[in-house]
């Protein structure tokens, strides 16, 4: 059974044509993260884990308009107002969020909070390790969602 | 005393004791037929009284032109309340200063003219209210009352006649919008200058809840002559539906600004030119607002215009209170505007919201305008805002606002384009460099 | 008056009362028009513009809050032109109105948002600066925020026509005027928050209130407010189990939206911290906290021993526990302990009323009749200060009606201002005064007379006889303290009279103690007080008396007590009262305060320790027993639920009653005390009126 020249020569180029794409992914940038080894990298626009935000001044943005609370679809946002007064002012409004727990119990990470906020003052950063075997520990409070100050960070640097 | 030379043109009829030694006096008043009318009147019945002013076409000259017959038989005479007369001396228009110079040389004119008033509407108490900023007259109008008194014009049984009759002058506080009538009757009660909702109106119930007689001066002052002249001799003064002389003051770029009395229809241009002297330097004329600055602009191609209700209301204007507002070619009508809204910005009393926000708006917007500021858009923005604000105020301060701003942005379209991109006002340019 | 014209309104017929406002006459047909400045029931002043609309032949748009309707009226009030101009309004509002909405109280149940949503100005061609004025506080409970204002001038009008207070003004002139209170930079008024509620906008907002929450976030649970008898239904806005803010925006009730600041505020002893919320009994002269089976084993065993020995019980009763409890509480005196020794603090005599009317139908006054009848006498009794809503309707019905009212007082109060004729008598010898206005009252078509506590025993008897020999309709509102002193009284909390006024006597045993008579027994074993404060004023003489105190606080009583049991208040139950015009409401259950019981459970739990045949007891239950059992009270109760007040018409049968004038007592409370529960009301102390007095000029 004489083999035929051509089917070599076709068995040759099918082997060459899948391997120089071996070849190539080879030699281009790896996709795959190497998460927990190394840190995950993240689309500009996931949204993670929230971050209470800060203004220019150091003050959170947070005026307890209580509008995340009221468009949040799971009910997972808890507030309580206070009135900043002369001697303490924690936001640059009329008002603060004294208490401002999110339930990650139950948040989906829909984003409708990000977008009802009209002082930009939550906004969903990248944090994604919510894993817990205790339930209480996924209400998150006020203090391990804002950002820290501005001068702390720099100190820190 | 008098501010200005009297002209030729003028004819004096409201004013023919000006310049009389001691005018305000009742022996020069009573010299020149003083009371003379109001003893006719006496010998009249009230409906005389009242169809006589009817004939004479006499219009009220605070600035609506309501014809004061038609106003006077309004008031409910067989009514059990007391009735008052009132007289309208908050002369507050910019540009309009005829009542001032009324109540100074002739009080006992406009007194006169009151006591008629009140036999024909059965009123026994008159107030005359006066300008905060008119003091010196609120004295000068005392001394007439007491004078009057004392030649028993005024008090009870006036010459024998069984009629009984007060006159008190009440000053106001400062605010322009006084003198809208219904805020006058306010603030005469002693309340906050805001105007009243109407219907209904005055005549039916007016001063303290009562049928009140409310005129201007100048209109009360125009009674005597009607009466002892009759309506007819005072109608024929005018034109048609527009009786009599009024008293135009005539201020701006002119040579020789003052209050003069012509008759009703005579030509603006002839008004500025032969009666007030022309323009000042040499100059050309831009514009004119004909009476007073409620009223819309007029440019210098459509003043060649008889001055009377009727035709300057055909011009989409008004002869408003009569002050003749002249401005030559090197006046900034975006500044004019301003100027006019900063006027009626601070002189809003708030009730209303177009007219209180409204005029604030404008007068920030001009301001910017003015400072070379302002965008295209903001063009059509200032003419419609002001359209918002026309008509739908609570009382007329909000027109009054609005149709100058309104007329000045389309007869003077360019001039706004011209102040756009940050560029310096044209005109305080040439005013810099001819100083 | 009768004429009545035909009109079009967008397209539809509509036929009206001449004369009437285009604005109501729309409104009934459904169109609505909107206004800031116009308010039902106040002066009119065209000042907002909002109500703009088109009517043909006018030449330009017409205020329909100002216009009268005409027949053949044809109105349009949807066109192009009316939107537009409706959304120029706008605009120049928001001009100078701070977009601060985030952090404003009122985002959220605002009119001027609503309007901007509805006509679509939101978007701004206003690039100047705003104006900007600082936030003022006027008092505890009033703040002014003056960018925010729109000047509509509600408050001013609310105040000085509404409440007859004048305590509101304006200033300035143009685009900066502003609101202002006459005295100055502060407020001498009554407190009421009137001018917060009837705010369009955020410009006047609570001290009590700002800032702790949205409105959408809160549970709004409408009751009656506890304090006086006037029956005032307060909406109380509950957020994460706290009671934080009381109005009555939806104008439910019969006080349509009117509170004073007892029903506003006053609701602030629900969450004080000297709330008793564990029982306490008394150990080596020491309360001490212990745990509820406990204080109710030791209170049912006293019970049941003195009762066994047929020992002597003492019994007082409340003014502000609820009709159920009132009903079940003397049951469980008269049945399981088997003694008439009960009775309550009597603030006004409306027992020898009931007697002396003799079952007489509509012979009592609703607080309705209050705004409808053409004239009132008011006797003995600072209406505005002790019943600011029977003040509020009277004063109403004089506005609108040209009521004509007639004031006997020991001094000056606030109706004289407008009262058609005001008479000064000392207390006591009120009927001279009375008599001295025979000719005209007699006069008038129809009478209803109001009458405080100096009007007692013989004399209560004396002036229904003189409002008889008027020859007239007259009506008659018997003047109490507190929200269901009148349900204590027809539900039998009394020695002498079992639930709607039937004589003790019927069931064949004697009348027991009175009130006094109780303190005063030197062998009294065990004094039951539910509720109330008698110590507050006399002493205990009986020092070996068992004292048992259900409240919320540790009164004097409370400190004498040998057991206490945390009550719940009336703002943490459900149940019935009847307030002063003997109209019955239902209240509900805004909040619970863990570790109290309400008295009703309180009587289950010992009915039941003490081996009683009767109990546990539920509200609903004990309510239909009531319809069925006492006289006056069979009214729909489908309709009570759905929160109506229906008037009671008691007693028939009634022969005669001792009449106790010594018993019958007012606290004599302003607008700024409430009895014993007052003094834990934080926000009426905190005002500088507080407390005030009564007929001071």
């Amino acid at each position: 059974m004489a083999v035929k020249t051509g089917d070599v020569l076709d068995s040759v180029a099918a082997i060459a044509k899948g391997l120089s794409v071996t070849l190539r992914e080879l030699l281009s940038p790896t996709v795959t993260e190497d998460y927990p080894d190394a840190p995950p990298k993240f689309q500009e626009r996931y949204r993670g884990l929230h971050v209470l935000r800060r203004d220019e001044q150091g003050m959170e943005k947070c005026v307890a308009c209580f509008l995340c609370a009221a468009a949040c679809p799971s009910h997972c946002i808890y507030i309580e107002a206070a009135e900043n007064t002369a001697e303490n002012r924690i936001s640059g409004g009329e008002r603060y969020a004294k208490v401002y727990n999110i339930d990650y119990n139950r948040c989906i990470f829909c984003g409708y909070c990000v977008e009802a906020c009209p002082t930009d003052a939550i906004t969903h950063g990248h944090g994604f390790e919510l894993a817990s075997y205790n339930t209480a520990a996924l209400v998150y409070r006020k203090e391990q969602l804002l950002e820290p100050p501005k001068a702390l960070t720099q100190a820190a640097d | 005393m008098l501010y200005n030379e009297p002209s030729p043109l003028e004819v004096r009829l409201l004013t023919r004791r000006f310049g009389l030694p001691n005018s305000a006096s009742i022996e020069t008043y009573l010299a020149t037929e003083g009371y003379v009318a109001f003893r006719k009147a006496l010998q009249m019945s009230p409906e005389q009284i009242i169809e006589e002013v009817k004939i004479s076409n006499l219009r009220g000259r605070g600035g609506a032109g309501f014809p004061t017959g038609l106003k006077w038989s309004f008031v409910p005479r067989q009514s059990p309340k007391p009735k008052f007369v009132v007289v309208n001396a908050d002369e507050g228009e910019p540009g309009t200063c005829k009542d001032r110079v009324l109540m100074e040389n002739d009080p006992h004119q406009l007194l006169e003219g009151m006591l008629i008033a009140g036999l024909a509407v059965g009123a026994h108490t008159g107030y005359i209210y006066i300008r905060g900023e008119y003091r010196y007259l609120i004295e000068i109008m005392d001394r007439a009352i007491e004078e009057a008194y004392q030649h028993g014009y005024l008090g009870k049984n006036i010459l024998g006649s069984g009629f009984d009759f007060d006159v008190y002058t009440h000053t106001g506080a400062g605010s322009y919008e006084c003198g809208e009538e219904s805020a006058l009757l306010e603030s005469l009660e002693g309340k906050r200058g805001i105007p009243r909702i109407r219907p209904p109106f005055p005549a039916v119930v007016g001063a303290f809840q009562c049928p009140t007689v409310l005129n201007n001066v100048e209109t009360f002052c125009a009674i005597p002559a009607i009466i002892r002249d009759g309506g007819a001799a005072f109608a024929a003064l005018g034109t048609p539906k527009n009786g009599g002389t009024r008293l135009f003051a005539i201020s701006g770029h002119v040579n020789r600004p003052g209050v003069y009395e012509l008759p009703m229809g005579f030509n603006l241009l002839r008004m500025i030119h032969e009666v007030a002297g022309g323009i000042r330097n040499g100059k050309k004329l831009k514009a004119v607002i004909p009476g007073g600055t409620s009223c819309p602009v007029l440019k210098a191609e459509e003043c060649d215009i008889p001055m009377d209700f009727d035709s300057l209301a055909r011009a989409k204007s008004m002869l408003g209170s009569g002050g003749v507002i002249v401005m030559d070619e090197d006046t900034c009508m975006v500044k004019v505007a301003l100027r006019i809204m900063k006027f009626y910005a601070h002189e809003s009393c708030g009730w209303c919201v177009p007219c209180r926000e409204g005029t604030l708006w404008l007068k920030k917007l001009l301001t910017r305008f003015h400072e070379g500021q302002g965008r295209r858009s903001e063009i059509d923005l200032i003419g419609g805002l002001a359209r918002n604000m026309l008509g739908r105020t609570f009382c007329p301060l909000g027109d009054a606002a609005a149709m100058p701003t309104i007329s000045l942005v389309e007869k003077f379209y360019e001039e706004f384009e011209a102040h756009l991109d940050g560029k310096p006002c044209p005109y305080e340019i040439k005013t810099a460099v001819r100083v | 008056m009768a004429d009545r014209v035909k009109l079009q309104i967008d397209g539809k017929t509509v036929e009206a009362p001449a004369g009437a406002l285009l604005i109501n006459v729309a409104r009934q047909a459904g169109i609505d028009i909107p206004a800031f400045c116009y308010y039902d029931g106040l002066a009119l002043q065209a000042a907002c513009r909002m109500c703009l609309v088109e009517v043909e032949k006018a030449p330009k748009l017409l205020a329909a809050c100002t216009l009268p309707v005409t027949d053949g009226m044809v109105v349009r009030t949807e066109t192009a032109q009316v939107r537009e101009a409706r959304k120029a309004m706008l605009e120049f509002l928001l001009t100078n109105h701070p977009l601060d909405c985030p952090v404003c109280d009122k985002g959220g149940e605002c009119e001027l948002q609503d309007a901007v949503f509805r006509y679509g100005a939101g978007e701004s061609r206003f690039t100047e600066e705003k104006l900007h004025v600082p936030e003022a506080q006027w008092s505890p409970v009033v703040y002014y925020d003056a960018p925010r204002c729109i000047l509509c001038y509600r408050c001013v009008r609310i105040c000085d026509e509404g409440l007859g207070v004048r305590a509101l003004g304006v200033v300035n002139r143009g685009a900066t005027t502003e609101i202002a209170p006459n005295r100055g930079d502060h407020l001498e008024c009554d407190e009421c928050g009137m001018c917060i509620d009837i705010c369009p906008v955020g410009a006047l907002t609570s001290g009590i209130y700002r800032y702790k929450t949205r409105p959408w976030e809160m549970k709004h649970v409408g009751t009656i407010c506890t304090h006086c008898g006037d029956g005032c239904k307060t909406t109380l806005g509950v957020y994460g189990g706290q009671i934080i803010r009381g109005n009555n925006r939806d104008r439910s009730g019969i006080n349509d939206e009117f509170l004073c600041i007892k029903g506003r505020y006053a609701f602030d002893f629900v969450h004080h911290p000297d709330r008793l919320r564990t029982p306490l009994v008394r150990r080596n002269g020491q309360l001490v906290e212990t745990s509820w089976a406990e204080a109710l084993d030791l209170v049912a065993r006293k019970f049941s021993e003195v009762k066994a020995r047929g020992r002597k019980f003492g019994v007082i009763g409340s003014n502000r526990t609820t009709n159920e409890e009132n009903y079940v509480l003397q049951t469980f005196v008269r049945q399981g302990l088997g003694t008439n020794n009960l009775d309550h603090h009597r603030t006004g005599d409306v027992v020898s009323l009931v007697a002396a009317l003799a079952g007489r139908q509509g012979a009592l006054a609703a607080s309705a009749d209050l705004y409808q009848r053409k004239a009132a006498l008011i006797v003995a009794a600072d209406l505005a200060q002790q019943h600011p809503l029977l003040a509020f309707l009277l004063r109403a019905n004089w506005r609108h009606h040209q009521a004509r009212v007639y004031v006997v007082t020991p001094g000056p109060v606030r109706e004289d201002s407008y009262a058609v004729r005001s008479v000064r008598a000392p207390s006591g010898e009120e009927l001279a005064a009375v008599e001295s206005l025979r000719d005209a009252l007699a006069a008038e078509p129809e009478l209803v007379i109001l009458f405080g506590d100096s009007v007692k025993g013989e004399r209560v008897r004396r002036l229904v006889e003189f409002g008889d020999s008027l020859g007239i309709s007259v009506q008659y509102v018997c003047l109490l303290d507190y929200s269901n002193s009148r349900g204590a009284a027809d539900m039998g909390v009394l020695p002498d009279l079992l639930p709607g006024y039937a004589p003790v006597e019927a069931s064949g045993a004697p009348p027991g103690l009175t009130l006094p008579e109780m303190l005063d027994a030197p062998d009294l074993d065990v004094l039951w007080v539910i509720g109330a404060n008698p110590l507050a004023r006399r002493a205990l003489t009986s020092k070996e008396a068992f004292v048992v105190v259900q409240d919320l606080f540790l009164t004097e009583t409370a400190a004498r007590a040998d057991v206490i049991l945390p009550a719940a208040s009336a703002y943490e139950k459900t149940g019935t009262v009847t307030n002063t015009c003997g109209e019955v409401q239902r209240l509900r259950k805004a909040v619970e305060i863990p570790g109290t019981k309400s008295d009703l459970e309180i009587f289950g739990l010992l009915a039941r320790r003490m081996g009683l045949p009767f109990g546990p007891w539920r509200p609903e239950e004990v309510w239909e027993e009531i319809r069925a059992n006492v006289s006056g009270y069979n009214v729909p109760s489908a309709l009570l639920a759905a929160g109506g007040a229906f008037p009671t018409f008691p007693a028939s049968g009634l022969h005669s009653v001792r009449p106790k004038p010594e018993l019958i007592r007012s606290a004599g409370d302003t607008l700024f005390t409430s009895g014993t529960l007052g003094r834990y009301c934080k926000t009426l102390s905190s005002v500088r009126e507080a407390p005030g007095t009564l007929y001071r000029s």
